[in-house]
């Protein structure tokens, strides 16, 4: 394995430079909070600890992986975070938001950061930029308010650029997806640690990931492109690797889709609203999200994708309570022009077995006999 | 034993003139006219005051629901490959739109919209409106739905006037943006004017109907016994909700003001051996209405409140300033927040307190479904206040996880074991 990979998919290398932003969803501007002087932390949930008091709060018909992240942030899971900032990218974490703000308020004994929400919307539409910078503008004031200090247009210029730079090296990573260089499990595992990691280490890894993987065998096995649920943790792709496919890429924000745009500089920057300006635009158009993009934007995005890495099938994946993706699958099926099949309403973290056999056969790959 | 009151006329000629409208609906409507399908908390207003039709997208699931056709509605989502277990509150028109048996389909079926209005709240009911809008001769028009960071608690004490301060600028000023695109774009397609004069009248209808709604339910909340029931209160209510910004609307809020006031004079009661007074959090359950009056008999139990009334006394009213206001921001207001005032906490928490303390209150169903928004909440709120509250997990339209056995049950076990020893001696 390559040095850079190692050191990607090893958790334990992640330790902490300055405060700490744990946010949630990828509709945070994570630009901000470096600019900030934090070090921002993507939450992920685990299917492998007990989440009832989370599902206590959120109710059992909600996303289990929010159930998780709430219940890790209730009892500590995440190590001291300094602030929390949660977006709106799915229904999930909203209305995980609702639940802490209401905590904070009800039971001031339950130690909670302090918390704000980002309500980044996604109608292409000038009325949702204008509302989408008020956020971006609320969010630095009140970052700024925590840190004490006041971010320069330059700081947020670098910070802006620096994690286009992450981002332009993950979209690298995808094309050398196309090439099999790297497997589906392995290039999740290097878009996390990417979260997890100060932006000037992630770039630094990332940079030499891209030039030793040219070097790399390919990679075995069908391949095909994921669509569905997104996925905090590697269990599904590896269950679905080891039964034979290879997952060449996905549209979901903890793979492909969270580096298909940039955010840019601005001509003559370092002016800190054109800078808001602009991360407000990247943020409202980013996606297309399965739970906020429309049916036909996301059938359109899916095959193209699916296409540019030669994907020969179409899996979607979707966890029990993600409402959204199953009403994307009939157009995207329909789009793909490969075998396409579906598993639906699977637990969190697992694959059924016999949903599996059925998916493989759809997609004319051999069942595996374990 | 005492004869049940008699149905409340107000509730039975709403369900008349909702029957006539929609029979005149279908008279009248030639395909590809306008006629829009659009969510209950959606701004009607701008169609009532431009004259185009339209239907709530709520009210037909509650007539399939009650035809009982839910299942085959859902079934023909499922042969198109889409989900028949997201939100069916919100999905159960569509199947109406590939209803191959029109003749067969509840009130002479659902006529086809010229276009579809729904904001992009949750993850799947957006996707639902996109598939209405895939159909032929429909177009789906979305307005984006905003959240708060912070809000004020005691918001049904700002919104009748100070609704800018509750609802916050931002969110105003993103509403207002997308209810004058929803206009140019009604004004290009349908040819039909926006007259801000019949909009200004428009709105100051809708204000008195829920007026009058708000001195209803004041009445209710003070009334011993219980003067009528709600599944009376809940079809006299909601019908002239659909119709708001009417004179037919406005009269009928105010008929169903002065039939109460009237039981309240003569001591008229739903059980005149009232001992318990319940309350109804959530959706009607509107394939077993019939479940509201199972528990009077044994146990002298009244449901006296659900919301449908009480947000109409408190979730509508926006007065505007006659000199400086404007009734396109006071409509923004009025729908930019109008489901946090029933689902997100601290608002819904709060305000359930409240009308559970108004009502005096001994006890809360609270109906949990699958896709209940802050139900915890709500909940936690209840009973730090000292009410018992019962969480039914069950969903509103669909029965089959809702068998009537199982409730009656459930709640007659609850109100043996927590509410009647509080209420006794
Ligand atoms: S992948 Fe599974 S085992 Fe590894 S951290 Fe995530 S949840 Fe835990
Ligand atoms: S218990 Fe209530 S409903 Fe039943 S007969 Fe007596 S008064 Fe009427």
């Amino acid at each position: 394995m390559s040095a850079a990979l190692a050191a990607l998919l090893d958790p334990a290398r992640t330790t902490a430079d300055g405060p700490v932003a744990g946010y949630v969803g990828a509709d945070v501007p994570v630009e901000l909070l470096t600019a900030a002087g934090y070090h921002p932390v993507r939450l992920s949930g685990s299917p492998h600890e007990d989440a009832s008091d989370g599902i206590g709060y959120l109710g059992g018909g909600l996303d289990p992986a929010a159930c998780s992240v709430l219940t890790r942030l209730l009892h500590g899971g995440y190590g001291p975070l300094d602030v929390l900032v949660v977006s709106r990218d799915c229904e999930a974490s909203l209305r995980l938001f609702y639940v802490l703000r209401e905590l904070a308020r009800v039971e001031p004994a339950v130690a909670l950061p302090p918390l704000h929400l980002i309500d980044v919307l996604h109608l292409p539409h000038r009325t949702t930029t204008r509302y989408v910078r008020a956020k971006v503008r609320g969010l630095r004031g009140w970052l700024q308010q925590r840190c004490g200090h006041t971010v320069s247009g330059d700081e947020l210029a670098a910070a802006v650029a620096a994690h286009d730079r992450v981002r332009g090296l993950l979209r690298a990573v995808g094309e050398l997806r196309g090439q099999r260089r790297l497997t589906g499990t392995e290039a999740l595992g290097v878009v996390a640690a990417t979260t997890r990691l100060p932006v000037h280490r992630a770039e630094e890894l990332l940079t030499a990931l891209v030039a030793e993987l040219p070097g790399r065998d390919p990679r075995p096995g069908h391949p095909v492109y994921l669509t569905g649920s997104s996925h905090d943790c590697p269990d599904v792709y590896t269950a679905l690797e080891d039964a034979g496919l290879l997952i060449v890429g996905e549209d979901h924000d903890r793979g492909d889709l969270l580096s298909t745009m940039d955010v840019g500089v601005p001509a003559g920057a370092a002016d800190v609203d054109a800078l808001d300006l602009a991360v407000a635009e990247r943020y409202q158009h980013n996606g297309p999200s399965a739970p906020r993009a429309a049916i036909a934007e996301r059938a359109a995005h899916t095959a193209a994708a699916l296409r540019g890495r030669g994907a020969a099938g179409l899996l979607s994946y979707v966890r029990e309570h993600d409402d959204g993706p199953p009403w994307d699958f009939p157009a995207q099926r329909d789009a793909a022009g490969v075998p396409a099949a579906i598993v639906e309403r699977q637990a969190y973290g697992l694959i059924d077995p016999s949903e599996l056999d059925r998916a493989l056969s759809a997609l004319g790959v051999p069942a595996v006999v374990a | 034993m005492s004869a049940p009151t008699p149905r409340l006329p107000s509730a039975a000629a709403a369900t008349a003139h909702q029957r006539q409208w929609f029979a005149d609906l279908h008279r009248d409507h030639t395909p590809g006219d306008p006629l829009a399908l659009v969510n209950a908390d959606a701004p009607q207003e701008v169609f009532r005051a431009m004259g185009i039709p339209y239907v709530v997208n709520q009210w037909w699931a509650s007539i399939v629901a009650a035809k009982r056709r839910t299942q085959d509605h859902l079934a023909r989502l499922r042969e198109r490959g889409y989900p028949d277990y997201t939100e069916q509150y919100s999905s159960t028109a569509l199947g109406s739109a590939f209803d191959t048996d029109p003749d067969s389909a509840p009130w002479g079926g659902l006529p086809t919209p010229s276009l579809v209005l729904a904001e992009t709240t949750g993850d799947a009911s957006r996707k639902i409106f996109d598939v209405w809008g895939a159909q032929p001769g429909v177009t789906f028009y979305p307005l984006e739905s905003a959240a708060a960071d912070t809000v004020p608690e005691r918001w049904w004490e700002l919104m009748p006037h100070r609704w800018e301060e509750a609802v916050g600028t931002d969110r105003l000023d993103l509403m207002v943006g997308e209810l004058e695109g929803l206009i140019r774009f009604l004004e290009a397609t349908t040819g039909r004017r926006f007259s801000e004069q019949r909009f200004t009248e428009v709105m100051a209808l809708v204000n008195e109907q829920e007026e009058w709604n708000r001195r209803t339910r004041d009445l209710i909340a003070a009334a011993r016994p219980c003067p009528i029931a709600v599944t009376d209160s809940i079809p006299a209510v909601m019908i002239p909700q659909w119709h708001r910004g009417t004179v037919w609307a406005r009269d009928a809020a105010r008929r169903l003001h002065d039939e109460v006031a009237d039981r309240v004079r003569a001591g008229a009661a739903v059980c005149p051996d009232e001992r318990v007074r319940l309350m109804w959090v959530g959706r009607g359950l509107w394939f077993d209405l019939d479940f509201y009056r199972r528990f009077q008999d044994r146990y002298g139990a009244v449901f006296v409140w659900s919301m449908y009334l009480a947000i109409a006394a408190d979730g509508y009213i926006r007065h505007v300033d006659p000199d400086s206001g404007d009734p396109l921001r006071a409509l923004a207001a009025r729908f930019a927040a109008f489901s946090d005032q029933l689902y997100t906490p601290p608002w819904s928490a709060e305000w359930y307190v409240k009308e559970a303390r108004t009502h005096g209150v001994h006890g809360v169903v609270h109906l949990v479904s699958d896709d209940a928004r802050g139900s915890w909440a709500t909940t936690r709120a209840l009973r730090a206040a000292g009410v018992p509250v019962l969480e039914l997990h069950a969903d509103n339209v669909d029965a089959r996880r809702s068998d009537p056995e199982h409730l009656d049950g459930t709640v007659g076990r609850w109100l043996e074991a927590e509410v009647l020893p509080r209420t006794d001696g």
